[in-house]
Parts: structure tokens; C-alpha cells; sequence
């Protein structure tokens, strides 16, 4: 008898342990750098350890990744008239992998536009609009090409009046980073907001995907949810910093081909996929692609492994093919025209 | 089957039965509760839905400003500040976990959870 209730003890001890563990306990920490807000949370017996290591990387990788500070090797690679700079592999290599991205969008993605985005205000928060021929020298000193990397030399170097900037791609790289250290602590689930960039690790402690919302470019609430497993998701779009003159709106994603915001009827591009850099850079590049170029560069690329949302001007959504079955609009949105594009 | 075998069955089935409700008639949410936190401490949490008659309250943040918090029934908003830029004042009130208010300037965000669709990140 006294077996038994041992044994019906423990099995109660079971099953209060497996209703708990409905509900893991989650380690959470926000974090102020990269000029936002990010959100940690990590789920599982290590996840206090693994969100004060992520913390640490996440501001190791601001001091590394700015171009605004003094100190900054950026800053230093921009300010060098020219001159050869040594950098840091991991920067070099970031460079690298930027560089190679924005071959890849054919120049819709270029790190060397941080001139431009300054003589807008974006960076001073000072804005103002520039007269054509200013313009058309901004547009002139744009091109990531011009970037040269001695990778075995761990040096790099602009000609003078180029500034490399990876505000496109520091998030998301910072995301990719996030989640190579969670795979070596062993956590198995975890979710990471980097101010508007999500980076999940793994899946929900219960198994399910984590469920992500997209917002609404006007800012009236959750547009969609996405359904992800080990992926990123990066939206870019013009309402997201922004400034009016005149009536007219300027955002902050540059054409680098006219060096003005670019306008191609989209209000914003969601792009989902296992790489937060890639996700991050295709984002801005495809919102200055537009929905038609930026549709067939997803077909040219299916390497990649990205899914798209688009939300275009008129409100309308259009998604590709691979979310059909893990996207749903959101509560109020419902009433919206998805189309889905292959 | 011996008696004790069997009562033990039953237990367990019961308890089983009971985990299973508790799971799934758990209230989806406890209310509105503001969370208010400067540098990520927490300052503090407000269930707003308890809320009955509005009032504000004053916090010094690590940017070293101040944000002045309105709380009403259901609704909480950042009414004045020192901080530069004024997004956290022109955003204005929220009443759901949609977009938090973060002040960057100094380090303030009021976010809220529990209610609505259970939602573990947003972009955009």
C-alpha cells in the first residue's frame, strides 16, 4: 500500500510537471542600442545565462556595426580620405556578405548611400530636401561596388566622399549572431525582437510556431500574422521614419539610382526567411524594386529561401506562394484583398 | 486489476482530466496590465482594467528626463516629457499589446499584456 501511494505520488508530481510545463518559464530582458528598442526573451533552464550573453553581443556588435561614432572603425573607413583601413574580420566579412547582397539586388540595396540619407536628415533628425543637382552628386557617390575589401589583409577602403553605412543589414545580421549563439548554449526556443526585426530560434517551448504579427503601415494594429519556425522576419517601409514639407512625405528608404525616396506604390515588404541579414537587406531592396521587379527577383533567387508579404498603397496585401498556409490577417483586417503570387 | 491499481487509475484519469480543463478553460487574458519599465527594470505594472478614476504619476529615467504617465480606465498614454524628440507624447494613448511606447531618449517603455490575440513578436 504504501508503494502504491509513493507511486501515486509521483505520478501526481508528473502531472503537475507537465501542466507547468505547459507554460515554461521564459527568461526576458529589454535592451536599449543600434538607436531602438530590443526584446529578448529566451525559453528553458538556460535562459537567464543565455539572455545576459546576448545582451553582451548585442552591444559589442553596436560598438562594431556604427557609423555615427567617432571611435567607430566605420567611422574611421569613411573618414580615411581614401587610405587603406584595417578592420576586424567579423566587420570584413559582414562588409563582404553586404556587398555580395547588394550585387545581388543589382544595386536596389547599396551600403555606400549613407551620404545621401545624411543630406536628407535622416541621421541628424535635422530634414530637409535637397535641389536636383545635389541630388544627381549624391546619386554620383553611391555604389557599393566602389567599396574595396583585402580580406586576407583585413583592411578595406573608399574613394573619398563615399560613406559605408549597414543600417540596412545591422539588425538582421545582429539577428543571424543571436541565433549562431543560441544554437551553441543549446536553447532550443527563443524570440528576439531587434526593434522591428524578428529573429526566431526554434519553435515555441510548446512545439508550435511562434506567431509574429505584421503592423499595419497606417498604424491601426496587427495587418497579419505569419507563422514561423527558425526564421527571420523584416519589414521595411516608408511610414516607418518619415518627414513632411510642403504636403508632400519623404520616408527614409532612398532609390540609390536618384538618391530620393523611393516610390513604387508599396507601403511596405515583409520578408521572411531563414537569414536575418538576407531578410533584412532584401526587405529595403525590394521595397525599391517595387512589387513586379521585386517579384521576379524572388523568382530568380529561390536559393535564398524568402517568402514575401507586400503591402501595397491602396492597403491591398499580396503574399508568395510558401505563406499560403502560415499567414492569416489580423483581427480588423479581415475584410482586406490578399492575393497570392507565384 | 487489484483494487488500489484500480483506484489509482481513476486518480490519475481525474487529475489528468483536471490538468487538461485547467489548460484549456484558463481565462485567455487577466485584464490589461500596463508594463512600465525604465533601462528594462521594471517600475511598474498597472492593471488597467481595475482602473477607475484617471490619474498621473511622474518617472526620472536613466537619459535623465522625466515622463509624466496618464492612466485611465483601459488606456494609458505618456502626457508630458522632457525628452527631445516627443515621440513617446505624440503617440499618444494605447490600450492594447500592438505597439509599446517607448520613450528611446530615456529608456522608457510601457508595453501592455495579457488580453487579446496571443501574439510573441511584431515587425514592421
Amino acid at each position: 500500500m504504501l508503494r502504491r501511494c509513493l507511486a501515486l505520488g509521483a505520478a501526481l508530481i508528473l502531472m503537475a510537471g507537465l501542466l507547468t510545463g505547459c507554460q515554461a518559464k521564459a527568461a526576458e530582458s529589454t535592451v536599449f542600442a543600434m538607436d531602438t528598442v530590443m526584446s529578448l526573451t529566451v525559453y528553458g533552464g538556460k535562459g537567464e545565462e543565455a539572455v545576459a550573453e546576448a545582451t553582451e553581443l548585442i552591444y559589442d556588435l553596436q560598438n562594431l556595426l556604427t557609423a555615427t561614432d567617432e571611435n567607430s572603425p566605420l567611422y574611421a573607413l569613411n573618414h580615411a580620405g581614401g587610405a587603406w583601413t584595417t578592420l576586424d574580420g567579423d566587420l570584413l566579412a559582414l562588409l563582404s556578405d553586404s556587398q555580395a547582397l547588394c550585387e545581388k539586388t543589382g544595386g536596389a540595396l547599396d551600403i555606400t548611400a549613407y551620404p545621401a540619407v545624411q543630406a536628407w536628415g535622416f541621421i541628424s533628425k535635422d530634414y530637409r530636401v535637397p535641389g536636383e543637382e545635389e541630388l544627381t552628386d549624391l546619386a554620383s557617390r553611391i555604389d557599393y561596388a566602389a567599396l574595396e575589401l583585402d580580406l586576407k589583409g583585413s583592411r578595406a577602403r573608399l574613394p573619398e566622399g563615399m560613406e559605408v553605412e549597414l543600417g540596412a543589414v545591422a539588425k538582421g545580421y545582429t539577428g543571424d549572431r543571436l541565433a549562431q549563439l543560441m544554437a551553441e548554449l543549446g536553447v532550443e526556443s527563443a524570440i528576439f525582437s531587434l526593434g522591428g526585426n524578428v529573429q526566431a530560434v526554434g519553435s515555441k517551448p510548446d512545439g508550435s510556431p511562434w506567431r509574429v504579427a505584421i503592423q499595419d503601415p497606417d498604424g491601426q494594429g496587427n495587418l497579419a500574422i505569419v507563422e514561423v519556425t527558425d526564421k527571420a522576419v523584416v519589414t521595411s517601409g516608408g511610414y516607418q521614419r518619415y518627414f513632411e514639407q510642403d504636403g508632400v512625405t519623404y520616408w527614409h528608404i532612398l532609390d540609390p539610382v536618384t538618391a530620393a525616396p523611393a516610390r513604387t506604390g508599396l507601403q511596405s515588404v515583409t520578408v521572411i526567411g531563414p537569414e536575418g541579414l538576407v531578410c533584412d537587406g532584401l526587405s529595403t531592396a525590394l521595397f525599391v524594386l517595387g512589387e513586379e521587379q521585386g517579384m521576379a527577383f524572388w523568382r530568380d533567387h529561390p536559393e535564398l529561401g524568402v517568402e514575401l508579404v507586400f503591402v501595397r498603397e491602396d492597403g491591398s496585401v499580396a503574399i508568395t506562394a510558401g505563406l499560403e498556409d502560415s499567414f492569416t490577417l489580423g483581427d480588423g483586417f479581415t475584410d482586406r484583398e490578399v492575393q497570392v503570387l507565384s | 486489476m487489484s483494487r488500489n491499481a484500480k483506484l489509482i487509475l481513476l486518480l490519475l484519469v481525474l487529475v489528468g482530466a483536471a490538468c487538461a480543463a485547467f489548460v484549456l478553460l484558463r481565462p485567455a487574458g487577466e485584464g490589461t496590465v500596463a508594463r512600465i519599465t525604465l533601462d528594462g527594470k521594471l517600475v511598474e505594472e498597472i492593471d488597467l482594467s481595475a482602473v477607475t478614476e484617471p490619474y498621473t504619476f511622474t518617472v526620472e529615467g536613466p537619459g535623465g528626463f522625466t515622463n509624466t504617465i496618464e492612466v485611465e480606465p483601459g488606456r494609458i498614454r505618456v502626457r508630458e516629457a522632457g525628452c527631445p524628440d516627443q515621440v513617446c507624447v505624440n503617440q499618444g494613448y494605447i490600450s492594447d499589446g500592438t505597439v509599446p511606447i517607448v520613450c528611446l531618449p530615456n529608456k522608457l517603455v510601457i508595453e501592455i499584456t495579457g488580453g487579446g490575440d496571443s501574439l510573441d513578436a511584431a515587425t514592421g
